[in-house]
C-alpha cells in the first residue's frame, strides 16, 4: 500500500465535472506533479486532498488511515497557496508560529521552531517583518516555512512559483526541490508549467479535463506520451497528417514512410521538433529513417538553438537545431529527416 | 484628464455650500444673545449654552440617548456579526432567502416600522422603556450591521481562512483569529454607524418614546414645537462637535487597524 493513495475522486459543480475519478498512488518521500492546463481540476484535486472542498465519491488515505471526512484543520497537511494567503496581521514569526500555536506546542518550543523554519528557508532575522513589508519570493518563503514547521504528513504546492519572476522562479524550484528531498517530506505539486514538473518532481500525473491522462517520470512522459493530448501539451510536438496508401503503408507527405500505423481509423504522427534533422535532397537515408521533403520558409534565432519552418506537401513543421549549425538559405529546397521511433502515431480527434 | 474642470467644479461648490449654510445659519444662532430666532442675531453670547447645561429635561433625554445608542450599538453586533459571518461564509439551503429577509427592513419607511412596533409593544407594556427603545432602533442598525459586515467579510484576502485552517485551526478558531482580526476597520466602522443610526433615530422613537422615557431627538422635536429660543442651536452645534470628535477618532482607529491589518 502507499503512502498516500487518492481512490476514484470525483467533483461535480453543478452540470459539470471538475474532476472526474482521479486515482493517485504516491510513496514516502516522494514528490508528484500535477500538471494540466487551467480548469483540468488539478487544484480542485489538491483542494479536496486538504479537506478545502468535499468531494462527492471517492476516498483519501495518508498511511493506511482515511482522511476523506476529517476535516482540514485535523489533516495535518502543509499547504502553500498560490496567493501565499499570509496572515497581514501577523508578524513573519507569527506567521510561522501560528501552526503550532493551534497545536498547543510550549512556547519556547514553538519560538525554537520558528527560527529553524525561518533558516531552513533562509528567512533569519526577517521575523519581526509584517508581510507586505517582504518581496514575492521572500512571502512565497514564509508561506513554505509555514507550512514546513508543522511537520506536515504532506506537503501540497498549489502553483506556488506562479507569481514569482522567471529569475527568481528558477532558484525557487531548485531551493523547494533540495528542502523537499532534504527532509523527505511526501509532495504533491500542482503546476501549468512543464519545466516546473519536469524539474521539481520524481515522478508526473498529467491531467486533462478532470482526469489523469498518464503518470510516470518525466521521461516516460516526454518521450512515451500515452495520450495525444500528453504528447500536445507536454513539449512540442509536429503533428503531421498521416494517410494510408493503396497497399496499407503510411504515407505522410505523400512519401511512403517505415512508420507503424494504428489498426483503423484516421491518425496523426506526432515527432518533437528536436528529433529532426535537416539534410540536402540528395542524401541517402536507412531504412528506419522517415524522410519529407520540403521548402524552407524561416529560420529563426532563438539563443539557444535555430527555429527553422520547413513546408512541404502536407502542411508545416518546425525543425530544432542546434544555434551553430550551418546557415540554411530560406526558399531552399531539402529534407527532413528523423528516426521512425521518434513518430508517434496518435489518432486524430474530431475537431 | 485631471481635475473635474471649472463648470463643474462650479457646481460642485454650489452644492456643498447649500448643505453647508444651514450648518453656518445653526452656528450664528447659538452664539446669539436674542431671545427669539432672529438672523442675523442682533448680539452675541454664551447664555444658550448656559441656559442648556440648566435644562434638565434635555439633559436626561441625551443620558437616556447615550445609554440606549450604546446598547444598541452592543446587542447590534452580537446578533448582527454572527449572521454576517454565516451569511458569508456558510453554505446551506435558503441563505439567499435569508439575506433578503435580513435587508427587507431597511426597505420599509420607518414610519410603517414605527406604527407597527406601538401596536406591537402596547400590549406588551414596552412602549417608553429602555428595553422597547432599544429593540425598536434594532430594527433599524441590525440590517445595517449585517448588510456592512457581510461586505467586509466577503472581500478579506482570498485563501486566508483556508490557509488558517490547513495550519489546524478549528473553524471557530480561524474566526477568532483570522477572519475578525481582519474585519477590525469593518466592525469599528460598523459599531460607530449604529451608535450614530440609534442616537439620531427620530422616527420610531417619536412612536414608542413617553414622557417616561424620551430620547433626545424626540426631545428637541417636542422643544421646538413649544418654544421659539435659540437654545436647540446651542445644543446643535455641541452635538455636532461631538459628533466630528467621534469621526475623527473613528478615522484614526481604522486607519491604525488598516495599517495592522492590510
Amino acid at each position: 500500500m502507499s503512502y498516500l493513495e487518492l481512490a476514484g475522486l470525483q467533483k461535480r459543480y453543478g452540470a459539470s465535472v471538475a474532476v472526474d475519478d482521479v486515482s493517485l498512488a504516491v510513496e514516502k518521500g516522494e514528490a508528484v506533479a500535477l500538471l494540466g492546463p487551467s480548469g483540468c481540476g488539478k487544484t480542485t484535486t489538491l483542494r479536496m486532498l486538504a479537506g478545502l472542498v468535499e468531494p462527492d465519491r471517492g476516498a483519501i488515505r495518508v498511511d493506511g488511515i482515511a482522511m476523506t471526512n476529517l476535516p482540514a484543520h485535523k489533516r495535518n497537511m502543509g499547504y502553500v497557496f498560490q496567493s501565499y494567503a499570509l496572515f497581514p496581521h501577523l508578524s513573519v514569526a507569527g506567521n510561522v508560529a501560528f501552526g503550532l500555536e493551534e497545536r498547543r506546542r510550549p512556547k519556547a518550543e514553538i519560538a525554537r521552531q520558528v527560527e529553524d523554519a525561518l533558516a531552513l528557508v533562509r528567512l533569519a532575522g526577517l521575523d519581526q517583518r509584517r508581510p507586505r513589508e517582504l518581496s514575492g519570493g521572500q512571502q512565497q518563503r514564509v508561506a513554505l516555512a509555514r507550512a514546513l514547521v508543522i511537520h506536515p504528513s504532506v506537503l501540497l504546492l498549489d502553483e506556488s512559483l506562479s507569481n514569482l519572476d522567471a529569475k527568481l522562479r528558477d532558484a525557487m524550484r531548485h531551493e523547494i526541490r533540495s528542502i523537499q528531498r532534504s527532509l523527505g517530506i511526501t509532495t504533491l505539486f500542482v503546476t501549468h508549467d512543464q519545466v516546473e514538473a519536469l524539474t521539481m518532481c520524481d515522478r508526473i500525473a498529467v491531467m486533462h479535463r478532470g482526469r489523469i491522462a498518464q503518470i510516470g517520470t518525466a521521461e516516460d512522459i516526454y518521450e512515451r506520451p500515452a495520450t495525444r493530448f500528453v504528447a500536445e501539451f507536454v513539449g512540442r510536438a509536429n503533428a503531421l497528417p498521416a494517410t494510408r496508401g493503396p497497399d496499407g503503408k503510411v504515407l505522410l507527405w505523400n512519401e511512403p514512410q517505415p512508420v507503424t500505423a494504428p489498426a483503423s481509423g484516421e491518425f496523426d504522427v506526432f515527432v518533437r521538433p528536436q528529433r529532426m534533422r535537416i539534410v540536402p535532397l540528395s542524401e541517402a537515408v536507412g531504412a528506419e529513417t522517415v524522410r519529407v521533403s520540403g521548402r524552407i520558409l524561416r529560420s529563426v534565432f532563438v539563443g539557444d538553438h535555430v527555429e527553422v519552418l520547413v513546408e512541404g506537401a502536407g502542411g508545416q513543421l518546425t525543425v530544432e537545431m542546434p544555434s551553430g549549425s550551418p546557415a540554411l538559405a530560406e526558399g531552399a529546397e531539402v529534407a527532413v529527416i528523423w528516426r521512425a521511433q521518434d513518430s508517434l502515431p496518435f489518432p486524430r480527434e474530431a475537431p | 484628464m485631471n481635475g473635474a474642470g471649472p463648470v463643474l467644479s462650479g457646481i460642485a461648490a454650489l452644492v456643498y455650500a447649500l448643505i453647508l449654510a444651514p450648518i453656518v445659519v445653526v452656528f450664528t444662532l447659538a452664539f446669539s444673545a436674542d431671545n427669539f430666532i432672529l438672523f442675523p442675531p442682533s448680539g452675541y453670547s454664551l447664555r444658550w449654552f448656559q441656559a442648556l447645561a440648566g435644562n434638565a429635561p434635555l439633559l436626561s433625554a441625551l443620558g437616556l440617548s447615550v445609554q440606549v445608542a450604546s446598547v444598541v450599538t452592543l446587542c447590534s453586533l452580537l446578533v448582527g456579526v454572527p449572521a454576517a459571518l454565516a451569511l458569508a461564509k456558510g453554505e446551506f439551503r435558503g441563505k439567499d432567502a435569508l439575506t433578503g429577509f435580513f435587508l427587507a427592513p431597511l426597505l420599509l419607511p420607518t414610519l410603517i416600522t414605527g406604527l407597527a412596533l406601538l401596536l406591537f409593544f402596547t400590549p406588551l407594556r414596552l412602549t417608553a422603556t429602555l428595553p422597547g427603545l432599544v429593540l425598536g432602533h434594532m430594527t433599524v442598525t441590525v440590517p445595517f450591521v449585517i448588510r456592512m459586515m457581510a461586505t467586509a467579510l466577503a472581500n478579506l484576502p482570498h485563501d486566508i481562512e483556508a490557509a488558517a485552517a490547513t495550519l489546524g485551526a478549528t473553524p471557530w478558531r480561524v474566526v477568532r483569529r483570522v477572519t475578525l482580526p481582519l474585519a477590525a476597520p469593518g466592525l469599528i466602522a460598523c459599531a460607530c454607524l449604529s451608535f450614530l443610526l440609534s442616537f439620531d433615530e427620530t422616527v420610531i422613537s417619536l412612536f414608542i418614546a413617553g414622557p417616561r422615557a424620551s430620547t433626545l431627538p424626540v426631545e428637541m422635536v417636542r422643544y421646538v414645537e413649544g418654544r421659539t429660543d435659540p437654545l436647540i442651536a446651542a445644543l446643535s452645534v455641541v452635538l455636532i462637535i461631538a459628533t466630528l470628535i467621534v469621526v475623527v477618532a473613528v478615522e484614526r482607529l481604522v486607519g491604525v487597524a488598516r495599517a495592522v491589518g492590510r
